[in-house]
């Protein structure tokens, strides 16, 4: 577990992307994907509380979970670290902010059940990842699931008028283009491995 | 159908007494997405795009907009009459800017088809491909509309 | 075991209670702004509690900025100057902003938070601005579409506005509509009448307001409105005057007359009633009547269809045409015009042809 956290950043955009090699946060990224600006939206707020959260999801592990021999409480733990950081973050882009708040707004809330982000502090856990590395890895992931979902939001500007098969609109569609873009993202997974 | 907050708020917009009497839903009960999906089926199969059909309708609305007094008739087959209300109405996509309270009527003498629809309408048609829910006072179904305007 | 369970849950729950301080604590320091100082037009200090819209601050000490949309952000009606404590603009104010507007720093009162102590500047005319709540004295059919409805101010009392000036009447939910809305009517009474006053309302197809007033509004019902509002009113001069209405736009016109009325003018007046037939043409017998009244009135409906046999064809289809023929000294002349923006824009273009200084174009802001 000695990867360089800068080679963990580029691989978690392309070849280990959180989205598209692990199948994490799906919900909102079919959901939100209808426009490319609140794709935006949602896309920078992930990154803002992926990256924070998982450094303090670090500290809360190994500074309080394992000294205090409670391990097997890291989900609840993460999820009301989790809860409580998009809360505090709320309260302060609000404050100082307030255009970006306007911009984001809606969609941080969203974010608290975004499994994208729980499912990096678990990987965070199982890989052993340094506080260094975390940071990485979480930036990139948030990075990553941003680049996917304007790649989603911008192909379903483009399909839409075009003659889809009516069982196949929606949701269906988009499985496929993801399923799509999956295997197209395959093609990075020479350069470099991160498990 | 799971809906995000900016979602509902939209829908919420939509209701009757929000934004006009009667919403921009009617008696319709799809989701607002699905309507405009199938409406942008149709106009495909017309061989339409929504632009066209906003552009065509904003031409009519501002030949007739002095015409406060009675019809007048534009490109000899069209009776324009637009009628122009105090005040000016937001959009229910939350979209910035708000739009003026006129509403035209249109009677195509080649073919008696007669249509009316509102400047919010317009941009509506433009921004959202929106043509409303069935049912609604202004909902314009992409068929006759294309029928009656061109 | 029991111990070991008790601890964990002990450990968990200390976790996420420090958690939630942190929060609570956050927000306290985060969301409280303490109290904040808007200074008005350097003379005036307002204190008021931070965190909430500056519409809804100044609201709660009685300054009233006009709001058709309620604080939603899509009106822009409450455009005001702020020179400090206004932070960035917001994405939410821009669309309504001109770029002249935004270089002088004219914001919106709903969007922005009173957060820390601000500097701003209204028109003197803002402080005049109530909330009444009122009670409906009489409804009268005027027209086939319009109606006119009087009011009794019951608190406060007294209303004191210039001819001209409009109120914003706020709807109760009624049907299927839940919530209330605002809309602005111009005063048709005078302003000598101080405890009552007047509005004339056209039925709009789908109009949220305008239908509540037509089908539910009942004599006895009381409803809330704030006013005045608007700087259409006579200016104090002795240049000849046009007046020109179409529609529930008679309604400031009849208020301007009648304040005329009561202080007497000998000037030059002249007003066009634009109306589509016979059948929407209302008060005739009024306004004629004061071709006595004054020693220098005319008014003049134009008809737009004319039939036969119908009482008032002198003068049949738009109304610029006309506009010649009254004038005098265009130069000296000053317009007042109330109506729907279409014939608004054709007779103002037929106004500034003729010579007609831009500058003494009046019409009501709220179109």
């Amino acid at each position: 577990m000695t990867i360089s956290p800068v080679v963990l950043f580029w691989a978690a955009i392309f070849t280990s992307n959180i989205l598209l090699s692990n199948f994490l946060g799906m919900c909102s990224y079919l959901s939100v994907s209808r426009e490319l600006e609140s794709s935006l939206g949602l896309g920078v707020a992930v990154v803002f509380v992926l990256t924070l959260t998982c450094a303090l999801n670090w500290l809360v592990y190994y500074y309080l979970l394992i000294p205090m021999n409670i391990i097997y409480l890291q989900y609840i733990i993460f999820i009301i670290v989790i809860a409580a950081t998009v809360q505090l973050m709320e309260l302060v882009i609000e404050r100082y902010t307030p255009a970006l708040y306007y911009t984001l707004g809606i969609f941080l809330p969203l974010i608290t059940v975004n499994c994208a982000i729980f499912g990096v502090a678990l990987f965070m856990v199982i890989r052993k990842y340094s506080f260094i590395q975390t940071i990485a890895y979480a930036a990139g992931s948030g990075l990553g699931w941003l680049l996917a979902i304007l790649m989603l939001a911008a192909i379903r500007i483009r399909i839409r008028e075009k003659a889809i098969p009516a069982g196949l609109r929606g949701a269906g569609i988009s499985l496929i283009v993801t399923g799509i873009m999956a295997l197209a993202f395959l093609g990075f997974s020479g350069i470099v491995t991160v498990q | 159908m799971k809906q995000t907050p900016l979602e509902e708020k939209i829908t919420a917009k939509m209701q009757p007494g929000v934004i006009t009497l009667n919403g921009f839903l009617g008696e319709d009960d799809r989701h607002y997405h699905a309507i405009i999906e199938e409406d942008e089926k149709v106009l495909e199969a017309l061989g339409f795009t929504a632009e066209v059909i906003a552009d065509r309708l904003e031409y009519f609305t501002k030949g007739s907009f002095g015409s406060y007094e009675g019809p007048i008739l534009i490109d000899d087959i069209y009776e324009v009459e637009t009628d122009v209300t105090r005040g000016r109405l937001p959009c229910p996509f939350s979209h910035p800017g708000v739009y003026r309270k006129t509403v035209t009527g249109l009677i195509n003498l080649n073919n008696g088809l007669s249509i009316r629809w509102s400047g919010l309408s317009i941009h509506l048609i433009r921004a959202h491909h929106f043509f409303e829910g069935r049912g609604s006072t202004f909902r314009l179904e992409p068929e006759l509309l294309v029928k009656a305007i061109f | 075991m029991l111990a070991h369970i008790l601890s964990d849950i002990a450990a968990a729950s200390a976790i996420s209670s420090v958690l939630a301080i942190a929060l609570v604590v956050a927000r306290k320091y985060l969301n409280s702004y303490g109290d904040c100082r808007i200074r008005i037009n350097d003379k005036r200090d307002l204190v008021v509690k931070g965190g909430n819209s500056l519409l809804s601050s100044l609201s709660e000490k009685g300054i009233f900025l006009a709001s058709a949309c309620g604080g939603r952000g899509s009106c822009g009606a409450c455009k005001c100057k702020i020179d400090h404590g206004g932070g960035p603009l917001l994405p939410t104010e821009k669309p309504l902003l001109s770029v002249q507007e935004q270089k002088d720093n004219i914001r919106l009162a709903c969007q922005i938070k009173v957060k820390m102590d601000m500097q701003i500047a209204l028109p003197e005319a803002v402080f005049n601005i109530r909330k009444y709540k009122a009670q409906v004295i009489e409804i009268t059919d005027l027209t086939y579409d319009i109606k006119s409805v009087t009011f009794q101010l019951l608190d406060p009392g007294e209303i004191d506005f210039k001819a001209g000036q409009y109120v914003q009447l706020e709807t109760k939910p009624y049907a299927r509509i839940k919530q209330t809305t605002m809309r602005a009517y111009s005063i048709a009474s005078r302003p000598e009448d101080r405890d009552q006053i007047e509005l004339i309302i056209r039925l709009v197809p789908e109009g949220i307001c305008t239908t509540w007033v037509h089908k539910y509004l009942q004599v006895g019902e009381q409803v809330n409105m704030t006013g005045p509002y608007g700087d259409f009113y006579i200016r104090d001069s002795k240049a000849d005057m046009i007046f020109i209405a179409g529609g529930s736009g008679k309604a400031p016109i009849k208020s301007m007359l009648e304040h005329l009325k009561v202080t007497g003018t000998d000037r030059h007046m002249v007003y066009f009633f634009g109306a589509r037939t016979e059948k929407d043409l209302y008060l005739t017998d009024l306004f004629k009547s004061y071709e006595q009244v004054f020693p220098d009135f005319q008014y003049i409906p134009v008809l737009s269809r004319c039939d036969d046999g119908a009482e008032w064809c002198a003068k049949t289809g738009y109304i610029m045409p006309y506009i010649k023929e009254v004038l005098r000294d265009s130069r000296n002349t000053e317009a007042y015009m109330c109506g729907s923006p279409g014939m608004l824009e054709a007779c103002k273009k037929e106004l500034l042809a003729l010579d007609v200084p831009n500058d003494r174009i009046y019409f009501d802001s709220f179109s």
